[in-house]
């Protein structure tokens, strides 16, 4: 494993693409969180700064930085796939990995930028919690923490299919294309396409959206105003609801699974040239 | 001496194409074993196999008499066609992912460097490199963690009359330090310098296997010719002399039995009556007698 883990960091930290992205990364994640408090000024009503604070924070954040999973995907995507252009997938068997090490070699990295994503996130929750809260106890600012573990679970899966599609298409822009094509625009029509049917929560990318779901603000703006009124029903229609979340989090799971025994499949059956 | 690799009835095609066909091959410790054959008769394929790269339709192969072939992995160095880098990393940084797959320290790179003389360019991307440095760099990739055993797929390929000759030099110092060495080549006379034995192929199959020396022996060949051809080429035939008659141009090119000269065959023609007006000895080169036993099968 470790072996396995010190060729992918020789690997990434010295392709040039690879700390561009990831850096690009990191730039649109601080831009992100900076546009929030901009937008604030313009919305008298609910201050989006109530959001960043404690224990509202974890969850906020995690909603609205999902999408950047997609960008670690992409990288994802881009390694895989330069593996294949560069045949140095070769390589590693004719030295001596087996193909199950080769996947291995990429779910590693996978958790690790699994890791560093939800890091990131965790970090910049805790930095504005800091920030924005006026109210501070240990419960409190460690209160919807627990979001973090689903966000590492979301990022991986992310992943893993950015991964199997590159280990189908093994081109890189036809990989890109293929990945966002599923995400932007298969998915979504899917969705409409079902959308009377209780099967649309079952969707792989929205399972795995799902597992950072968009924070309860009808609730978190009745905390504000310290109103003790019912919630009226009819107005907690506008959030989607969706699986419970252990269903959720378990069809994730199979999904993630599966996702992987696919990419299993692909590397024992790809002939490298 | 001790059986190092044993390949039984192996078989393997890609679609239509049938790349090796039962395959038979025994390799023992210490032999320079030749795999030659024409562009397409199955010797990558089956270098390939034998390295874990693609998988076998049919037939086995077991490396130190057992049938594992990653436990053997780091006994084996090879460098099947073209070596592919990391062509963003020195020579350095990609000697030391080859040193963490085969288990290899850091410390044994200045050593392969040496050997395939690229020490300089160590700290060279491998993008920079030319066709002969690169293929040293795979030869050099071989040797970190000192394997037993060289597997090479053609390592002079595309390479220019020097660049031959440094990678030659390399290859014999390796097989002269004791190593085995099982090279696969469509150069002829790659193998005849470096090999102790080959096995030939054609369309996957086997045409031949022995050491090089009694498979690829320089025969005489005699070109003959007097006032009846036809009749000389007759009782030849029937002499348990030659081995083979060919017709040329106005004579006849014979290929003689073992311990048979061409003193033989003159006092046989005049033992018939029939006078030489022309006898003409020569050796056949290896190339066309490798030519011929290619040709011959097909």
């Amino acid at each position: 494993m470790r072996k396995l883990l010190h060729i992918e960091q020789i690997k990434l930290l010295n392709y040039n693409p690879f700390r561009i992205t990831i850096a690009l990364y990191f730039v649109a994640f601080a831009l992100g969180i900076l546009i929030y408090p901009a937008i604030d000024k313009e919305i008298p009503v609910i201050s989006l700064s109530d959001l960043f604070r404690f224990p509202d924070v974890w969850l906020f954040l995690a909603w609205i930085t999902e999408p950047y999973n997609a960008v670690l995907a992409l990288v994802v995507i881009m390694i895989t796939t330069k593996e294949f252009s560069d045949h140095t997938f070769k390589t590693q068997v004719v030295f001596g990995l087996s193909r199950t090490d080769l996947l291995l070699q990429k779910l590693l990295a996978i958790a690790l930028l699994s890791l560093f994503a939800t890091l990131l996130v965790g970090l910049t929750s805790m930095a504005l919690g800091f920030i924005y809260s006026y109210k501070l106890t240990l419960k409190i600012a460690f209160g919807n923490s627990w979001i973090l573990g689903r966000y590492l679970l979301a990022s991986f899966s992310y992943m893993t299919i950015g991964l199997m599609v590159a280990l189908l298409i093994k081109n890189t822009a036809l990989s890109l294309i293929t990945f966002l094509a599923l995400r932007v625009f298969v998915d979504p029509v899917l969705w409409l396409l079902l959308r009377n049917h209780e099967i649309k929560w079952y969707l792989p990318f929205r399972t795995v959206t799902r597992l950072t779901p968009v924070p309860d603000l009808i609730e978190i703006f009745q905390r504000k105003m310290n109103s003790s009124e019912p919630v009226d029903e009819a107005s907690l229609e506008i959030l989607p609801k969706g699986l419970p979340p252990w269903l959720t989090i378990l069809m994730v799971l199979l999904y993630t699974g599966l996702v992987i025994w696919a990419c299993h499949r692909l590397l024992q059956r790809r002939r490298f040239t | 001496m001790k059986e190092l690799l044993s390949i039984e009835g192996l078989s393997k095609s890609y679609k239509h194409v049938q790349a090796i066909k039962n395959l038979n091959l025994l390799i023992s410790e210490g032999q320079a074993f030749g795999i030659l054959g024409p562009n397409g008769s199955g010797k990558t394929t089956t270098l390939s196999i034998i390295t874990g790269i693609i998988r076998q339709d049919s037939g086995s192969f077991s490396w130190f008499g057992e049938e594992s072939l990653p436990g053997h992995r780091k006994s084996i160095g090879s460098l099947i066609e073209s070596p592919h880098f990391y062509p963003y990393l020195n020579l350095e940084k990609n000697l030391r992912i080859i040193c963490d797959i085969k288990g290899a320290s850091y410390r044994d790179i200045p050593r392969v460097l040496e050997i395939s003389k690229l020490k300089e360019r160590s700290k060279s991307r491998f993008s920079t490199l030319s066709l002969g440095m690169k293929q040293r760099l795979g030869i050099a990739a071989a040797l970190l963690a000192d394997p037993q055993v060289l597997v090479l797929d053609e390592p002079t390929n595309g390479l220019d009359p020097e660049g031959i000759a440094e990678v030659r030099e390399i290859v014999i110092e390796q097989v002269t330090g004791g190593k085995t060495l099982i090279l696969a080549s469509h150069i002829l006379s790659e193998v005849e310098k470096i090999c102790s034995h080959v096995a030939i192929l054609k369309k996957g199959e086997l045409l031949a296997c022995g050491p090089v020396r009694e498979l690829l022996s320089e025969e005489e060949i005699i070109e003959v010719s007097c006032r009846d051809n036809q009749l000389l080429k007759q009782k030849l035939r029937h002499s348990k002399l030659v081995r083979e008659i060919e017709p040329g141009n106005g004579v006849l090119v014979l290929t003689l039995e073992e311990g048979v000269g061409a003193g033989d065959i003159n006092a046989f023609a005049f033992s018939n009556n029939l006078v030489l007006s022309h006898m003409y000895s020569r050796k056949r080169s290896l190339e066309s007698q490798f030519l011929e036993l290619v040709k011959e099968e097909s």
